[in-house]
């Protein structure tokens, strides 16, 4: 009996980040090799003869497990039926943009994609947002799709959460899989918080040994704040595979499950003093299936406590911004 | 350069892991070495990731990967190396990143030989093949001097058939079937025109060939074709459509995604790249898999070229040629066209290769000379000495003369 296919919308489907994600999704290797796929890909007209190569790349590919293709610029076809969605489509950051201007551009876009989503797709849908300002993207997007349960939308941090686990395990020359208890907490801007506070490798506690506070202030935080900044200046280009990486390894920890803690921007409940109405980044469990439990009772110390309220007041400012533009 | 057993421990004893594996890896397989080169271009960046995340080698097996650039490849390079290791791949073992081809290819067991010299303004096809030979000439000797005993060598960049030809000559310690040039991509392609034309899924399409040369003289052939098991032309019952639709766009499919994308095709050359190296390590069953290695003289292919015929990948790096299968007049045309182009490749090249000075001749190739002379057969004895080393041409001459 074969599985049927779900159908994974992705939007900016032309660009750098989804022609890595989208061989991965098409391979089966983010939800499994007995899971095929649909694939609806959404582009903005200009875009629309790349992404017809795109296309024509995908079908040469002959992969077994991609079940069918689509390609648009209207919204309402490429949302149709999704089961995912993956929001990587943004307007981008130009020189001497204000986080105002990115605001202001990005609040149509996806105000707009929630009414399509909140038309269009299946009733269970699972969003991640990708593009950036991505939180507060996620929260214009839940504003404005009420029929989409909150807790089926999220934004990206494992990227960071990735790079927090290959610096821990590439200072302490040891295999990333035996890296445990790091987190990303907040926003996904230059506030995010890697958090290596409870840092393990195999159950044993590390932090003192990566230098505790002040070499992880000095030094550990801003290595990760700089890594996407440092990718661009060796390769001349953004980092499109890690990113895609990232964006593989979310959806395949909500959908499928994962063993380990890891991180993702869910809507705050009030947890660490969080207020809520915005998506935060929280160290999470993912039991499967879209099921999502951050997890409460850790202790937040002083030195932490201060890199949490930066990017939690970031994220509140962020919301008033954003609710006042959409007046 | 014969390698003795004892350059071989040494280099094994090298090449131990000096940090003890955590109990976590208990369950997976030490780690197979693979080499990349040109790693940080397209299909290189579309390539490591995919490798990294375990599609390629099994979701058990380790990796520790080497990635080989030109100096001018080493800075772009170390911003691959940094996403490699943001992407926390637990079954990334080691990334090294060099531009020593011995470092690059020590005790490889696969090497993905994707970096080519590209064609300039103004150059011309012979100057793009000396170009290339020089490469491939290179890294065939390191190979041959630094690889692992059994290594399979995946031949990408372009002109691939000849470059895998000249690599393998310039590694006599090699068996020739230790290079493949990669004709997977046209397979692929061919196997989604044919789904799409019979309104098909692609993953029933089987039993697609490409024979011949990575190139526009390939011949796609869709005479033992299969849809759902059945044979394709009794479901596209469209010769017209083969011949003038098909076997046309799958030929220029290349510069069909070039005109599209703007770029050439990285994502499905390296798909395809994958799905090679994984179907030799893993193995894919019964299926053809559509491989250009050195011809066996099957299908009256001149023997020592490189030339894709339809295989059968049992696993472990082992494949099978599919022979004697029925050709009918129009494919052997074709076929016949696309060696024609391979055997000119080859020749414009040759002059690059190692000198047969140094290449053993076999003793019954010296015994079937000497039958021949004794018997007078002057054309036999001309066409064994045809493919002979000089100083046996001498022999032959001086021996003539003196008859």
């Amino acid at each position: 009996m074969t599985v049927s296919p779900i159908t994974v919308c992705v939007t900016g489907a032309a660009g750098q980040i989804s022609y890595s994600l989208l061989s991965m999704l098409a391979a089966g290797n983010v939800f499994g090799p007995e899971q095929p796929v649909t694939l609806h890909l959404l582009e903005i007209p200009p875009a629309l003869p790349a992404l017809a190569g795109v296309v024509m790349e995908l079908l040469d590919g002959a992969y077994p497990l991609l079940h069918s293709v689509t390609q648009t610029a209207d919204p309402s076809i490429a949302f149709a039926d999704a089961d995912i969605a993956v929001l990587v489509g943004a307007f981008p950051r130009r020189a001497g943009m204000e986080r105002k201007d990115l605001l202001q551009k990005n609040l149509p876009i996806f105000k707009r994609q929630a009414h399509a989503l909140n038309e269009h797709a299946s009733k269970h849908v699972k969003v991640v947002v990708v593009g950036n300002p991505a939180n507060t993207n996620a929260m214009v997007l839940a504003a404005f799709a009420p029929d989409i349960p909150r807790a089926n939308i999220s934004a990206l941090t494992r990227l960071d959460h990735n790079r927090t686990m290959a610096q821990v395990a590439a200072r302490l020359d040891v295999p990333v899989q035996s890296v445990a208890g790091v987190c990303i907490w907040g926003n996904h801007s230059s506030t995010q918080y890697p958090d290596i506070t409870r840092a393990t490798v195999d159950n044993a506690p590390v932090f003192d040994k990566l230098g505790g506070f002040e070499i992880v202030a000095r030094d550990f935080i801003p290595t990760i704040q700089k890594r996407g900044a440092e990718v661009i200046k060796a390769r001349g280009f953004s980092s499109a595979m890690s990113a895609a990486s990232a964006i593989a390894d979310h959806l395949r920890s909500w959908v499928c499950g994962e063993d380990h803690i890891v991180s993702m921007a869910v809507p705050s409940d009030g947890s660490y003093g969080i207020k809520e109405g915005v998506f935060f980044s929280f160290p999470v469990r993912c039991m499967g299936d879209g099921v999502v439990e951050i997890v409460k009772g850790i202790e937040i110390d002083e030195f932490s406590k201060r890199y949490i309220d930066a990017t939690a007041e970031e994220l509140y400012a962020e919301r008033e911004e954003a609710l006042a533009l959409l007046e | 350069m014969l390698r003795t057993a004892a350059s071989n421990a040494m280099r094994l004893g090298a090449s131990r892991a000096t940090r003890a594996l955590s109990t976590k890896n208990a369950d997976l397989l030490p780690p197979l070495k693979v080499a990349v080169t040109g790693a940080a271009g397209q299909i290189g960046y579309a390539l490591v990731m995919r490798i990294a995340s375990g599609e390629m080698l099994g979701k058990d097996q380790l990796i520790d990967l080497n990635l080989i650039e030109t100096e001018a490849g080493m800075s772009p390079l170390r911003g691959v190396m940094m996403e490699l290791e943001d992407g926390a791949f637990p079954l990334l073992s080691s990334v090294t990143a060099t531009s020593d081809l011995n470092k690059g290819f020590g005790d490889i067991n696969y090497a993905m030989l994707v970096g080519a010299s590209p064609r300039g303004p103004g150059m011309e096809r012979s100057d793009l093949m000396a170009a290339n030979a020089k490469i491939f000439a290179e890294q065939g000797k390191a190979l041959n001097t630094s690889a692992a005993v059994n290594a399979k060598v995946l031949v990408v960049g372009n002109p691939a058939n000849t470059n895998a030809l000249v690599a393998s000559e310039n590694a006599p310690d090699m068996w020739e079937e230790q290079f493949i040039a990669m004709t997977r991509l046209d397979q692929s392609r061919a196997q989604a025109l044919l789904a799409e034309k019979a309104g098909a899924d692609v993953k029933d399409v089987d039993r697609v060939i490409i024979w011949g040369n990575h190139s526009a003289s390939q011949y796609p052939d869709l005479s033992h074709a299969r849809i759902g098991g059945k044979w394709a032309k009794s479901i596209v019952k469209d010769d017209k459509w083969i011949k003038d639709e098909f076997i046309p766009r799958v030929q220029k499919r290349g510069a069909e995604v070039i005109s599209a994308r703007g770029a050439s095709s990285a994502a499905s050359a390296a798909s395809a790249a994958l799905d090679t190296v994984r179907d030799l390590h893993l193995g894919s069953g019964d299926a053809w898999q559509s491989n250009a290695v050195v011809s066996d003289g099957g299908y009256g292919i001149h023997k020592g070229l490189w030339y894709s015929v339809p295989t059968i990948c049992k696993g472990d790096s082992h494949f099978r040629r599919v022979q004697r299968l029925p050709i009918d007049d129009f494919s052997a045309k074709m076929m016949t066209a696309t060696e024609k182009e391979l055997i000119e490749e080859r020749d414009a090249v040759r002059h690059l290769l190692p000198g047969h000075e140094s290449k053993p001749v076999s003793w019954n190739v010296l015994e079937s000379l000497q039958t021949s002379f004794e018997e007078g057969d002057m054309k036999a004895v001309d066409e064994i000495a045809k493919e002979l080393p000089a100083q046996f041409k001498k022999g032959v001459k001086t021996a003539k003369a003196a008859a």
